[in-house]
C-alpha cells in the first residue's frame, strides 16, 4: 500500500512541477508591458508631482528652474505653477514640439521616472532591460558587477541589481545633473536605490525611489510611481499586449510646433 | 523491491524539479543568443538584390531622398538599418521576447517569443520596425517581422531596395563557434521591390560580457551646421566657421 502512494505521490509531483517551476520563475514576471497610473486620482501630471513629499535639501541647495518628473518632451506643460488657475484665469495646454533623438525623457534620467508613455521589461539572467516608447532604454546589470571606477556621467547613469524574492533592487549613480521629482536635485555623486515591487497577483508594479545624497538631502527623498500591467488588447482571438512605437518627425512643419492653444472663452 | 521503488521516486523528483526550474527556452534545449554582438569590416556577406525593373533610377533616388530626410531629421531609423548601425547591439533574451538594443536613439526590437500569430492589421499601426515574432527550430531562431512602414526611417536594404508596408523579413539567428559568432541570414520578399527573395548575411562578433552599452550621440534636427553638413556637398576647403572654432 506504501509503495503505491509513493508511486502515486511521485506521479502527481512530476506534473505538479511544472506549477513550481513558475512559481520559482515568479521572480522574473517583472517582464512586460506596463502603464504608469494615477491610484491617488488626482486626475493630472500636475497633480502626479504634487503628490510627492517635498525633497528636504541642505541649506545653500536649490533645485534647478522648471519641475523634476517632466522632460523636455514629456507631459504638455499648462500654465500657471500647477495649482489650480483663479477664478477666470484660462487653462492653456501646449503640447511640447517634436524635438528629434534627444537623450531622452523623464526629467533627463533616460526612464528614471517615466512619464505616461509605455515601459517595458525584458529579464535575463545577466541584465534587466528597460525600454520606453517614448525614448530611452536603460541597461541594469544583475550580473554582480560594480560600478565603475571611471565612469563619465550620464542620463541614465550606471545602473546595477539583485532581486530579493520578487522585488528587483536597483542602485544608481553617475548620473548627469539635474532635477528629482518633488524638488529634488541629482549629482554625478547622488545614489539612486529603486524598489521595483510587484503585487501578489503580478498585476501590479510599484516603483520606490529613493535619492540619496549627503551633499544634497538633509534625510533621503522617497516617493514612489505606480503602473499596470497594460491593457490587453484583442488580436485573431487572442489577447496580447506589445509594445508600440511613438512616432516624431521634427521636420514635419505640423509637428515641430506646439498645438496652437484654442481660442479662450472666458464668461 | 520497496526500496528500489523509493529510490526511483526520488530519483524522478530530482531530475524532474531542476529541469522544471528552468525557463521553457532553456527546457527546450534552445541556445541563448543573448550578449553584446559586433559587426566588423568582414561580418557581411551581402549580394546584390535582384529588384523588379519597374523600379527607374528616378524612384530609387527619390526612396534615397527620403532616407536622407529621415537622418537629417533624427527621425527613428528602424529595421534593417539598426540591426548594422556602427555600434554593437545589446541582445537579450527574456521569458516572452528578445529584446535587441542599438545604441542610438532608435526604439529596440522586440522578437516575441511568447505568441505565433502576428498582430492583426486591423490594431496594428505600421512602424520601422514592424511586428515581429520569433520561433526556435532546434538551434537556429527564426524571427518573421511584417508590418513595416513604407515611408517612417531609413527604408534602405543592404544590397539594394527597400522597405515597404508590403514587406516581409525572415531573419534566421544562429550561434557559431562556441557563440562566439551570431550568424544572422536576413531574407526580405516584397512583391512591389523584390523580383527575387533577397538574402545576405550578418555575422555578429561577441563582445566581452564585462562591456557597456555606451551613451548614444545626441541627435540635435536642430543643429544648422549639422543640418548645412548633411544637406550642403562637401568643400574642399574647411568651413570658415570650424576653422575659427578651433
Amino acid at each position: 500500500m506504501r509503495l503505491r502512494v509513493v508511486l502515486v505521490v511521485t506521479f502527481l509531483l512530476s506534473f505538479a512541477a511544472p506549477t513550481v517551476a513558475h512559481g520559482q520563475s515568479a521572480k522574473m514576471r517583472l517582464e512586460g508591458d506596463w502603464v504608469r497610473i494615477d491610484p491617488d486620482g488626482v486626475g493630472s501630471f500636475g497633480g502626479l508631482s504634487g503628490v510627492i513629499p517635498p525633497a528636504q535639501l541642505l541649506p545653500g541647495v536649490s533645485a534647478p528652474g522648471g519641475r523634476g518628473g517632466r522632460g523636455g518632451r514629456g507631459a504638455p506643460p499648462t500654465s500657471g505653477s500647477g495649482g489650480p488657475n483663479p477664478e477666470g484665469v484660462p487653462y492653456i495646454v501646449v503640447a511640447q514640439p517634436c524635438t528629434g533623438g534627444g537623450p531622452g525623457r523623464s526629467n533627463g534620467a533616460l526612464l528614471v521616472n517615466p512619464d505616461s508613455g509605455g515601459i517595458h521589461f525584458i529579464e535575463h539572467k545577466d541584465e534587466v532591460i528597460f525600454a520606453g516608447e517614448r525614448g530611452g532604454v536603460r541597461h541594469i546589470y544583475i550580473d554582480g558587477r560594480s560600478h565603475p571606477n571611471v565612469w563619465t556621467p550620464t542620463p541614465a547613469g550606471h545602473s546595477v541589481g539583485r532581486y530579493e524574492g520578487n522585488i528587483l533592487m536597483v542602485e544608481t549613480t553617475g548620473f548627469m545633473p539635474g532635477m528629482v521629482p518633488g524638488g529634488g536635485v541629482r549629482t554625478a555623486e547622488t545614489r539612486l536605490l529603486e524598489r521595483f515591487e510587484l503585487s501578489p497577483d503580478g498585476n501590479r508594479l510599484t516603483v520606490t525611489y529613493t535619492w540619496e545624497d549627503p551633499k544634497v538631502y538633509q534625510k533621503p527623498h522617497v516617493y514612489r510611481y505606480y503602473f499596470d500591467r497594460a491593457p490587453l488588447v484583442e488580436s485573431k482571438g487572442t489577447k496580447v499586449s506589445y509594445a508600440l512605437e511613438e512616432w516624431c518627425d521634427a521636420g514635419d512643419p505640423v509637428e515641430k510646433q506646439s498645438i496652437i492653444p484654442p481660442k479662450q472663452i472666458i464668461k | 523491491m520497496k526500496r528500489f521503488c523509493i529510490l526511483t521516486s526520488v530519483i524522478a523528483c530530482l531530475v524532474v524539479l531542476p529541469t522544471s526550474a528552468r525557463t521553457p527556452q532553456e527546457q527546450r534545449g534552445a541556445p541563448d543568443i543573448s550578449g553584446f554582438w559586433e559587426l566588423s569590416f568582414d561580418s557581411r556577406n551581402v549580394p546584390r538584390a535582384n529588384l523588379l525593373p519597374t523600379l527607374t533610377r528616378a524612384k530609387l533616388d527619390a526612396r534615397a531622398k527620403k532616407d536622407a530626410y529621415a537622418i537629417r531629421w533624427c527621425n527613428l531609423l528602424g529595421v534593417p538599418f539598426i540591426m548594422d548601425p556602427g555600434r554593437p547591439l545589446d541582445i537579450r533574451q527574456g521569458s516572452t521576447a528578445i529584446i535587441i538594443v542599438p545604441e542610438n536613439s532608435s526604439p529596440p526590437r522586440y522578437l516575441y517569443t511568447n505568441r505565433s500569430a502576428h498582430i492583426s492589421e486591423d490594431i496594428f499601426d505600421p512602424s520601422t520596425n514592424g511586428d515581429s515574432i520569433a520561433r526556435w527550430e532546434g538551434d537556429t531562431l527564426v524571427a518573421d517581422t511584417v508590418g513595416f512602414h513604407g515611408e517612417h526611417g531609413i527604408t534602405a536594404i543592404p544590397g539594394g531596395g527597400f522597405r515597404t508596408e508590403k514587406s516581409r523579413l525572415v531573419e534566421r539567428y544562429r550561434l557559431l563557434k562556441d557563440g562566439s559568432i551570431l550568424s544572422v541570414t536576413f531574407t526580405w520578399t516584397d512583391p512591389t521591390v523584390f523580383r527575387t527573395p533577397h538574402s545576405y548575411e550578418f555575422r555578429y562578433q561577441r563582445l566581452p560580457a564585462t562591456y557597456e552599452p555606451r551613451q548614444w550621440l545626441s541627435c540635435d534636427p536642430f543643429d544648422e551646421d549639422r543640418a548645412k553638413f548633411l544637406e550642403s556637398p562637401p568643400s574642399p576647403k574647411p568651413a570658415a566657421r570650424a576653422v575659427s572654432k578651433e
